[in-house]
């Protein structure tokens, strides 16, 4: 059983509190333990001992729904861009996307690869890409440092571009995935 | 070589030819019509107990899909393969699922790889890796993977200067998104 209510357009009005809003989800950034690809290998590191990450706020989740951040660490298949979908769309709102690595900005060494994508931000909106195969560590906390300015500034507005334009997303979603068997939207 | 892998062929009454042989190592060549006795007396007289693999080369200039089964016997100190030539058009191979039932895994992943039918295995046309495949089997050698990958993921527009600053200043607003979603700069 599951909803089949198409999320509300994004409320764009401008409040009072969204600095503070935004200075608390900047500085309490909860990552989805999700991985693609090869690149889910440098997160590792990253959120142990010897790049630490939590001195900046930012913690692994286990389950989507306590996150904010999905991260897509490399190439994506197909068959995962599927999983992936319902993992972003299961994520409260507001919510981001970083993407790491070549693969997801042109397909990287697998531009020629008959079952993952070239270009990521026509499925999912990406806030933030970080370079490299694989981005190094520092590359990736600089990747989030971005990050963090960018919702301080309340500019990281993926979210609402993926609601606002669900149609374009799903329409280039459903032409990868030919068997649909997907609800509506995820909640 | 040992005795035993000297007796499979020795005491088969068709031809084979030995591509290499090594020791505890044999790798024969045989007519398609003699696989499926071959793998049987190995199996049954000769100890040839596990099947490690089986793997296909796509010979596509001589229009052929060469097999090879990949047999080891049960201490584990020989190898038997055997390799056959299959037509590479409607190509059909007898299933060995009733000999080892490891081969109805393989044998599945050769069909959505490389359309190999296999009549007689229960579960070959159960999506293996890729799901609900439309176009032709992705590792068969007529497959052109980039025209595939271009035609459906897409190609990101190339950058037109070398000079960072041009490249960037001149693809801030050509994501692909229809409406571009807004730069940053911290
Ligand atoms: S960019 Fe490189 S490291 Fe990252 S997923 Fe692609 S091939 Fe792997």
């Amino acid at each position: 059983m599951y909803c089949n209510k198409l999320p509300d357009k994004p409320d764009d009005r401008k409040k009072i509190w969204d600095k503070v809003d935004n200075m608390a989800r900047a500085n309490s950034l909860w990552v989805t333990a999700y991985g693609t690809g090869c690149g889910a290998i440098e997160l590792r590191p990253l959120h142990t001992s010897r790049f630490d990450m939590e001195r900046f706020g930012i913690a692994m989740r286990p389950t989507p729904r306590q996150a904010d951040v999905l991260i897509i660490s490399g190439y994506l298949a197909v068959k995962t861009l599927k999983r992936v979908i319902r993992v972003y769309e299961q994520i409260q709102d507001p919510k981001y996307i970083l993407a790491l690595g070549s693969c997801t900005i042109n397909g990287g060494m697998y531009y020629d690869s008959y079952n993952t994508l070239n270009i990521l931000d026509r499925y999912l909106p990406v806030d933030v890409y970080v370079n490299g195969c694989m981005p190094r560590p520092e590359a990736i906390i600089d990747g989030f440092s971005l990050l963090m300015s960018k919702i301080k500034a309340g500019k990281a507005d993926g979210w609402k571009h993926y609601m606002e334009n669900l149609e374009y997303y799903r329409e280039n979603q459903k032409k990868v995935i030919h068997n649909w068997d997907l609800p509506d939207y995820n909640w | 070589m040992d005795k035993n892998l000297q007796r499979i062929i020795s005491e088969s009454s068709f031809e084979s030819d030995t591509i290499r042989e090594d020791e505890g190592y044999l790798h024969v060549r045989v007519s398609r019509v003699h696989v499926l006795e071959l793998l049987l007396s190995a199996k049954q007289r000769f100890d040839m107990e596990t099947l490690q693999l089986i793997s296909v080369v796509d010979r596509i200039e001589d229009a052929v899909f060469q097999l090879t089964w990949i047999l080891e016997d049960s201490g584990g100190t020989s190898v038997f393969m055997i390799s056959a030539d299959y037509p590479r058009e409607n190509c059909t191979v007898p299933t060995i699922g009733d000999i080892w039932p490891t081969a109805i895994l393989f044998e599945r992943e050769l069909h959505e790889m490389y359309g190999i039918d296999f009549p007689g295995n229960p579960r070959q046309n159960e999506d293996f890796l890729l799901e609900d495949w439309r176009e032709l089997p992705p590792m068969r050698r007529d497959f052109d993977t980039l025209e595939y990958s271009l035609r459906t993921y897409g190609e990101r527009r190339k950058r037109t200067h070398t000079d960072p600053r041009e490249y960037i200043a001149d693809s801030i607003d050509e994501w692909d998104t229809p409406v571009p979603m807004k730069d940053f700069e911290r």
